[in-house]
Parts: C-alpha cells; sequence; structure tokens
C-alpha cells in the first residue's frame, strides 16, 4: 500500500513539471506547418495591448533564442527592425488581418511571428501575463501556429543566477535586476510556448514529433525561472 | 524487486520531463538585447557587442555554429559605430553560415553602397 502512494506522489510531483497537452497530434495542430515547411521566421515588433510600457521589450528582445533553438533560420531581429522602421511597418497590428506576402519578398521570411501582449499584472512575488502567439505564412496568408496562454510566473524563484551565474547576478544593479526579472518572464513566456513548434531546418530531427500530441491552444501555465 | 520496479518507471518519468541540450550558446543575449533595446546608447552597444562576441566564439552547445541573426546583427551594430569594413564581412559571413538570408542581407548591403 505504502508503495502504490508513494508511486502516485512520485508521478504526480514529476508530470507537475510538464506541459498539459490536448488530445490532437501535432501532425494536425500544425499540418500548415508540416506541409509548408517554413524555414525563415521575421519577427514582428509585439503589440502591446497590456498596461506595462516596458512589456513589448521585454518579449521582443527574448524571442530570438526559442526560435532559433527549434531550429528556425530567425532573420537578424535588430536589422529587421531597423526597416520596418524605415517603412512605417512599425506597427504589427496593422498587418495581423493583411496579406504579408511583401514581408516574404523584403525580408525572405516564410512566415511572420505576431505576439500580442494582452495584459501584465505584477502582485507581490508574481506576474501575470496573458499573451498570444500567432504564426502567419507569407506564402498562403494562414494562420500556421496559434497559441493564447494565461501564465502565472512566480517571481520569487530565483533563476537568474542559475542561467548566468552568481557572480554576474551580484554584479548587476537594483535597477538592471528587476528589468532582468522581467525579462526572464517574458524569455519563459516565449520558450514555454514555442516549446511545441514542430522543429525546423536546423532542429535534432525526430520522426515521431508528428505523432506527438500537441500542447493546448488555449492554455495556462504557473511558471518560474527555473522552468525550462 | 518491488523497489527496482518503482524507481525504474519513477526514473523514465523524469527523463520525459528532462529538458535536452540547446542548439546554441547565447550567453546573456536576452538581457543585453533588451537592454540595448531600451536604452540604445554608448554602454549597452558595448554589452551587445561584447555578447556577440562571447556567442561567436564560445558555440560548443549541439550545432557549434553561430545562431541564426548573429553574424548580421552584430555586423549591424559595429556598422552604426563606424566599423563599415568589419560590419560588411560580419553580413557575408551570415550569408555563408545561412543561404536564406541572401535575400534580406543582400538589400541591406545595396542600402549601405547607395
Amino acid at each position: 500500500m505504502k508503495y502504490r502512494v508513494f508511486f502516485l506522489l512520485s508521478s504526480l510531483f514529476l508530470f507537475a513539471g510538464c506541459e498539459s497537452t490536448s488530445n490532437i497530434k501535432k501532425s494536425v495542430a500544425y499540418k500548415g506547418i508540416y506541409e509548408e515547411k517554413p524555414i525563415s521566421i521575421l519577427l514582428m515588433p509585439p503589440i502591446n495591448k497590456s498596461t506595462n510600457v516596458e512589456a513589448k521589450e521585454y518579449f521582443h528582445s527574448t524571442l530570438l533564442v526559442p526560435l532559433a533553438n527549434k531550429g528556425y533560420y530567425v532573420v537578424p531581429p535588430f536589422l529587421s527592425m531597423e526597416i520596418l522602421k524605415r517603412e512605417s511597418a512599425y506597427d504589427a497590428e496593422l498587418f495581423l488581418n493583411d496579406p504579408i506576402a511583401n514581408f516574404g519578398e523584403v525580408f525572405g521570411a516564410d512566415v511572420a511571428v505576431f505576439t500580442i501582449i494582452h495584459s501584465w499584472n505584477k502582485t507581490y512575488g508574481n506576474v501575470k501575463v496573458e499573451v498570444e502567439y500567432i504564426i502567419k505564412s507569407t506564402k498562403s496568408n494562414s494562420i500556421l501556429f496559434e497559441r493564447k496562454g494565461t501564465i502565472n510566473f512566480n517571481t520569487t524563484v530565483s533563476g537568474t543566477a542559475g542561467a548566468y551565474g552568481a557572480l554576474f547576478d551580484m554584479l548587476l544593479t537594483a535597477a538592471s535586476t528587476i528589468a532582468t526579472k522581467y525579462v526572464d518572464v517574458a524569455r519563459i513566456c516565449n520558450t514555454y510556448t514555442f516549446k511545441d513548434l514542430p522543429t525546423g531546418k536546423y532542429g535534432v530531427f525526430n520522426p515521431l514529433e508528428p505523432d506527438e500530441l500537441s500542447g493546448k491552444k488555449v492554455f495556462s501555465a504557473n511558471l518560474n525561472s527555473q522552468t525550462k | 524487486m518491488k523497489n527496482l520496479w518503482l524507481f525504474s518507471i519513477i526514473g523514465f518519468l523524469s527523463t520525459s520531463c528532462v529538458s535536452k541540450k540547446d542548439l546554441y550558446f547565447w550567453d546573456k543575449y536576452d538581457v543585453s538585447s533588451y537592454l540595448y533595446l531600451k536604452n540604445n546608447n554608448e554602454q549597452s552597444a558595448q554589452e551587445l557587442i561584447a555578447t556577440y562576441e562571447s556567442i561567436i566564439v564560445k558555440q560548443n552547445e549541439i550545432r557549434k555554429v553561430v545562431p541564426p541573426g548573429i553574424y548580421a546583427d552584430y555586423g549591424f551594430i559595429l556598422m552604426q559605430n563606424g566599423k563599415v569594413e568589419k560590419g560588411n564581412l560580419m553580413l557575408q559571413k551570415e550569408i555563408e553560415l545561412y543561404p536564406e538570408s541572401k535575400i534580406f542581407i543582400d538589400r541591406i548591403i545595396k542600402m549601405q553602397e547607395k
């Protein structure tokens, strides 16, 4: 009996860190991605509907890493931002519902990532973020990936030290420590959501991936800076 | 025997949740790029340049090559800081490593030449 209780408790504890999945296979949920096989991704400046004016920069600066780590070519973020500004295309909201074939021609991008920050609310030791991600094809104009998350982020769990080393953490000023903490929030929201994206050209090929269950399209999660 | 069975299952469950090694090494890219995006001053530019240089020389993750966008953005920041020749060289390296970048990078190079 005590073995059974121990086994059940251990399993619950271990699964608590894993993402809850839908009952839809990735090959169905992300059919468009498996068909179009996009290689290069353009990062659109995030659309900030929250009351935190800096949320846009938190998310913008942390999109490259998870998408490149999934094996995609990401159009250089600072260079593309410069061109988007020059071409008066910095307001991504203008293109959310319009054809985006031009972005394919100018940037050589197969898809564009739109990030919509719906809300960012701070309470002591916690940040609650509602964020939506849309990946849209520049070729078919179809939406190939769409997930919306309500994420509770526990900021009292120290993770910056783990990511960059204790010494680096100590050397940061108080102001930049706060900034670093919120960059961490956005980084982990992005990483958690894009973990579900099918692997791109430069990623490690997994023939079983299309049969894996996809993450929920609308999800909620409790994360902290140690979430991988 | 019972213990062995239980620990085997728990071991299997735990490994299924453990994250794998990343494709690339990023150093403190997220923070450096955020500070540059926010402040866009000499100090943040120098910090970002130092991060790019670290990323370029310390790749030891799965792919062991410089991640997408790094050579090109490094070149762009160098150009903005007056190092046009070295900046151009970095843009060329982006195309060599990632041929899909050619459409965009060629456009940037032409814009620089005007």
